[in-house]
C-alpha cells in the first residue's frame, strides 16, 4: 500500500453546497473549525461562569491564558493596545486550539490550509492599515520612510520599505501554514516507516513519531504565540508611528 | 503556557520567524519586479532582477529588525527602566 505523505491534507466534501457559484461545501476542515469554536467557547464560558475568588482548575487555566495574552499586548503595544484584547485573544485561542486538536491522530489541522492562515494574516494586516490611516491620516505613509533617512537615500529606501511591508502578511500566513504542514508531513512519513518496517525495525521510527509529537505540541504553542505577537507588533506599528525605534512612549 | 516561555522554544520560535521573514520579502520583491516587467514596463528581465535584489535587502532588514526587537532579554528591561 503506497500513500503520499500529503494524503492527510486532502479535503473531501462531505456535503457539497454552493451559494451563487461560491463553494461552501462542508468538509473535514470546516467541521474541525466548528469543533474548535465550540470547544473554546464552552471551555472559556465554563471557566468564566464560576467567578470564584479562589479559582478552581479550569478557572485557573483560563486566568493563566488571559494573563499571558494580556502580557503580550502590554509588552508590544502598551496600554492603548488593550482595546484589541478581544480580537487578539480570540485569534490566539482559535489558532492554539486548531494546532492542538490537529495533533490528535485522525483529526485534521485546520491551520495547515493556507487559505485559513492567509485570511487571518490579511485580516490582521488590513486592520493595521485601516487603523493607521484613521489615526494618522496621510502621515501614515511615513511608515515607508524610516526615521533619520537622508534625502538622497529615499528612492532606494521607499521600495525596500514597501517590499518589507508587503512581506508582512505573506510571512505571517506562510509561517503558520508551513510549520503545521511540515510537522504533520514528518509525522506521516515517520509513521509510514514504522508501519512498513514491521516489528523488528519499526519500533525505531515509531519512537521518533512519539518524540516528534511531543515537539509538535511545543510548535503548536509557539506558532500560536508568534502569530499573536506579530499581530500585536503590526497593530502597534500602526498605533505609534516609528514609536518602536526609540521607545520614547 | 510553559513551552513558549522556555528559552529553548523561544529561541526556536525566533529562528523560525527570521527564516520566513527572509523568504517572504524575497517572494514579494521578485513578484513585484516580475509584475512591473510583464504588465507595466515590459523590461524583461531587469525589473525582476532589481526586485529580487531589493527583496533580499528588505528581507535582511526585516530579519535584523525582528532580531533586535524580540524577545527582550531581562537585562535590557532593566536598562530601559
Amino acid at each position: 500500500m503506497e500513500e503520499s505523505p500529503l494524503h492527510a491534507f486532502e479535503l473531501h466534501n462531505y456535503i457539497p453546497l454552493s451559494i451563487g457559484g461560491m463553494d461552501i461545501s462542508i468538509n473535514k476542515a470546516v467541521i474541525l473549525m466548528w469543533i474548535v469554536v465550540a470547544l473554546a467557547a464552552v471551555l472559556m464560558i465554563m471557566a468564566g461562569s464560576a467567578r470564584r475568588l479562589v479559582p478552581g482548575k479550569l478557572q485557573n487555566l483560563a486566568e493563566m491564558l488571559v494573563d499571558f495574552i494580556r502580557g503580550i499586548i502590554l509588552d508590544t503595544m502598551g496600554k492603548d493596545g488593550m482595546r484589541f484584547f478581544p480580537l487578539i485573544a480570540s485569534l490566539f485561542i482559535f489558532i492554539l486550539f486548531c494546532n492542538l486538536l490537529g495533533l490528535i491522530p485522525g483529526s485534521y489541522t485546520v491551520t495547515s490550509q493556507i487559505v485559513v492562515t492567509a485570511v487571518f494574516a490579511c485580516l490582521v494586516y488590513g486592520l493595521s492599515l485601516v487603523m493607521g490611516f484613521i489615526l494618522h491620516g496621510a502621515k501614515f505613509l511615513g511608515i515607508l520612510v524610516p526615521p533619520g533617512t537622508p534625502g538622497w537615500l529615499l528612492p532606494l529606501m521607499i521600495p525596500i520599505e514597501l517590499i518589507s511591508q508587503l512581506a508582512r502578511p505573506i510571512s505571517l500566513a506562510v509561517r503558520l501554514f508551513a510549520n503545521m504542514t511540515a510537522g504533520h508531513v514528518i509525522l506521516g512519513v515517520l509513521f509510514g516507516l514504522a508501519i512498513s518496517g514491521g516489528v523488528l525495525i519499526g519500533w525505531l521510527p515509531f519512537a521518533f513519531t512519539i518524540a516528534m509529537n511531543g515537539l509538535e505540541v511545543g510548535i503548536a504553542f509557539i506558532q500560536a504565540y508568534i502569530f499573536t505577537v506579530l499581530t500585536c507588533v503590526y497593530l502597534g506599528d500602526a498605533f505609534h508611528l516609528h514609536g518602536h525605534d526609540d521607545h520614547a512612549h | 503556557m510553559p513551552p513558549s516561555q522556555d528559552p529553548f522554544y523561544a529561541g526556536l520560535g525566533q529562528a523560525v520567524r527570521i527564516g520566513t521573514d527572509l523568504l517572504a520579502a524575497l517572494i514579494v520583491g521578485g513578484g513585484l519586479g516580475w509584475a512591473v516587467d510583464t504588465y507595466i514596463l515590459g523590461t524583461n528581465p531587469w525589473g525582476m532582477v532589481v526586485g529580487l535584489v531589493l527583496g533580499v535587502i528588505a528581507g535582511i532588514r526585516n530579519a535584523y529588525r525582528s532580531a533586535m526587537r524580540w524577545p527582550e532579554s531581562p537585562q535590557e528591561h532593566e536598562r530601559k527602566g
